[in-house]
C-alpha cells in the first residue's frame, strides 16, 4: 500500500466517523442546462463556437436566510500581453460575464493564480482587467502570485489574507494556503525567478508539500469562528482543496488534519477552492468541498484520489483554448438552496462515459514523478 | 557505420535474404556474442536516462535545452507539462491509434508535433530529431509501468 493510500485511509479513519456528513438535511443533486444567453441566441457568445453551460451542484442549506449569489474566478495565469494574449482574452471574458450578471452578484471572490510567474506586469494586468468588475471584490492568493517577491506585490495590490466577514447569515473566510513552502531556495542560492519557476511547475519536486494553512493562521481561524453558532453556514475560500486529493501536485493542504479538526464543530461548512482547474466535489466529515474551474487551461484529473462523489468533466479539446475552462457562481437562494454553477464555455460539462472523462479510463496509466529537477 | 551506407546496406540485406532462402546455416543470428558486463549495462542505461532528463527539460519548457537542440516548442509560454503533469494523459502506451484531432492514424511522435503546433503554437520538429527522441524517452519512461494498449482511445 502506498504512502498516499495510507494517508487517505488515515483521513477516513480520523474524519469520517460513521454517519458523519455535512448537515443532515443536505441534498446533493446535479443538473445541467443551457445558459439563458444561448437560448436567446447571444451573438457574442455564439461567435466563439462554444456556449456557456451552467452545471449545477445543488446543496440545500438546513438554515434559512436571505438569498445571495457570488461569483468565483480563479487561475487566470496571466502572462504579459507581449507573450500570450490567450489567457488575457479568457480572463477578460469571465470578468465581463461576471459584471453582466443580472441580478448582479453580491461580490466576486478571486481565488488565486492571477499571474503565471508573479511578475508585477502580470499582476498589474490582472488588476487592470479586474477594473471591469464594479461589484465588491475579495482576493486570496495562489502560489503563482507569491513566490517571485514572497507576496509583496500581491499584498500591496490585493490585500492580505486571511480575512473574514459576515454576509446575509453566512460567515465567510478567505485563507492563504500558498505562502508556507519550506525554504528550498536559500541553500541552493536560487534567484527569485528560479524560485518562482520551481513553484510554478505543478509537478515540480523542489516545492514539496508547500500547500498549508499554517499554525498561525489556524489559530486565527479558531478565533474567527469562535463566536459563530455551530449550526450556521460557514463558507471557506482557499486556493488549494482542504482535503487530501493528490499531494504530489499540492491538491491538498499538508495540515488537513488540523484544519478539519478546527472546522469539525460546525455542521454546515462549504469549502470552495481553485488550483485544480477542474470540477470536483467531496465530503470529509462535515466539510464539503467544491473545486472550481480555471479560466486558463484544464488540468487532467490526478492519477488517483479523485473523490467518488465527483462527477468528472468531459475531456477538453487541447486545440480549443476556450474549452474545458470558465468560471462559476455560488448561489444561496431564498428557498435555502445553494447552487454551485460551473460556467464552462462549451456545450457539455460532465462526462457520461468513462472513455470521455479522463478519470475512470485512466486505470492503466501508471505515472512517475519527474527526474530532471531532482537537484 | 557499414550499415549506414545505403550503397552497402542493400546488397548485404539481399545477400542475407538469399542465404536464408538457400537454407545456408550461417550460425545463430545474434547481435551480441559476448555477455554484457555490469559496466556496459550501466552505460546503456545512462544513455537512456540522459535522454529522459533532456526530454523532461524540454517537456517542462526549459529554454536553454531548446536553444541547444535548435527547437522552439512553444511561442505562448505554455509548456507540455502545463497540461500534462507527470506526462499524464499523454498515453504513450495507446499509440499508434486513430487520433481524433488529426482525423488520422497517428504515432506518439505525430501527437507530440500536433501539440507543439496547435496548443503551444511552436515550431513542428523533425520526427527523427534528437529533441523528438528525448521527448519520447521522457514520456515513455514516465509511463513505463502502464500496460501496452495500442489502438485504445
Amino acid at each position: 500500500m502506498s504512502d498516499r493510500e495510507l494517508l487517505r485511509r488515515e483521513m477516513d479513519r480520523v474524519l469520517r466517523a460513521p454517519g458523519e456528513r455535512p448537515n443532515a438535511s443536505t441534498v446533493v443533486t446535479r443538473r445541467t442546462f443551457l445558459h439563458r444567453s444561448l437560448l436567446q441566441g447571444a451573438a457574442g457568445v455564439a461567435a466563439y463556437g462554444l456556449f456557456p453551460t451552467l452545471s449545477l451542484i445543488d446543496l440545500a442549506y438546513a438554515q434559512g436566510g436571505q438569498g445571495f449569489r457570488f461569483a468565483w474566478v480563479s487561475d487566470t495565469h496571466l502572462y504579459p500581453k507581449t507573450l500570450n494574449t490567450r489567457f488575457v482574452e479568457k480572463a477578460s471574458r469571465a470578468f465581463k460575464e461576471v459584471q453582466a450578471m443580472s441580478p448582479p452578484a453580491d461580490f466576486l471572490i478571486f481565488g488565486g493564480d492571477l499571474g503565471q510567474l508573479g511578475d508585477p506586469v502580470e499582476l498589474q494586468l490582472g488588476s487592470d482587467l479586474l477594473q471591469e468588475i464594479k461589484i465588491k471584490k475579495v482576493f486570496i492568493p495562489g502560489e503563482h502570485d507569491w513566490y517571485l517577491d514572497m507576496g509583496a506585490t500581491w499584498n500591496r495590490m490585493f490585500g492580505k489574507a486571511p480575512w473574514t466577514f459576515d454576509h446575509k447569515g453566512v460567515r465567510i473566510v478567505g485563507l492563504d494556503t500558498v505562502s508556507h513552502a519550506e525554504d528550498f531556495w536559500t541553500s541552493r542560492r536560487m534567484t527569485a525567478k528560479e524560485r518562482m519557476g520551481h513553484m510554478a511547475t505543478l509537478d515540480g519536486t523542489l516545492g514539496g508539500a508547500w500547500a498549508a494553512v499554517g499554525a498561525e493562521q489556524l489559530k486565527w481561524l479558531n478565533t474567527a469562528l469562535n463566536d459563530w453558532p455551530k449550526d450556521k453556514p460557514v463558507l471557506v475560500f482557499s486556493h488549494n482543496p482542504l482535503y487530501e486529493y493528490y499531494p504530489p501536485w499540492n491538491f491538498w493542504v499538508r495540515d488537513w488534519l488540523e484544519v478539519n479538526e478546527t472546522l469539525k464543530p460546525f455542521s454546515n461548512v462549504t469549502n470552495v477552492h481553485g488550483h485544480v482547474h477542474q470540477p470536483l466535489y467531496n465530503e470529509i466529515g462535515k466539510l464539503r468541498s467544491i473545486g472550481m474551474l480555471a479560466t486558463s487551461w484544464p488540468w487532467p484529473y490526478a492519477p488517483e484520489g479523485v473523490p467518488v462523489l465527483t462527477r468528472p468533466m468531459i475531456r477538453a479539446d487541447p486545440g480549443e483554448p476556450f474549452d474545458g475552462v470558465g468560471w462559476g457562481t455560488i448561489t444561496t437562494s431564498a428557498t435555502v438552496r445553494t447552487d454551485a454553477e460551473y460556467k464552462m464555455w462549451r456545450k457539455e460539462v460532465f462526462a457520461n462515459a468513462q472513455v470521455d472523462s479522463g478519470t475512470g479510463d485512466n486505470d492503466n496509466q501508471v505515472l512517475t514523478p519527474r527526474i530532471a529537477d531532482r537537484i | 557505420m557499414l550499415m549506414r551506407s545505403p550503397k552497402l546496406r542493400y546488397p548485404l540485406i539481399a545477400a542475407g535474404a538469399v542465404a536464408l532462402l538457400l537454407g545456408i546455416d550461417a550460425g545463430p543470428a545474434r547481435a551480441h556474442k559476448e555477455a554484457h558486463t555490469a559496466e556496459q549495462l550501466k552505460a546503456f542505461q545512462d544513455v537512456f536516462i540522459e535522454q529522459v532528463k533532456i526530454g523532461d527539460l524540454l517537456f517542462h519548457g526549459d529554454g536553454e535545452t531548446q536553444k541547444r537542440l535548435g527547437v522552439q516548442l512553444s511561442k505562448t509560454g505554455m509548456a507540455c507539462a502545463m497540461c500534462h503533469p507527470y506526462t499524464s494523459d499523454t498515453h504513450p502506451h495507446q499509440f499508434p491509434k486513430f487520433q481524433e484531432q488529426m482525423n488520422a492514424f497517428a504515432t506518439l511522435r505525430d501527437m507530440i508535433n500536433w501539440c507543439i503546433e496547435k496548443p503551444n503554437e511552436g515550431e513542428k520538429i523533425d520526427v527523427n530529431s534528437d529533441a523528438m527522441k528525448a521527448l519520447e524517452a521522457y514520456i515513455y519512461w514516465s509511463n513505463r509501468n502502464s500496460k501496452l494498449e495500442p489502438g485504445v482511445h
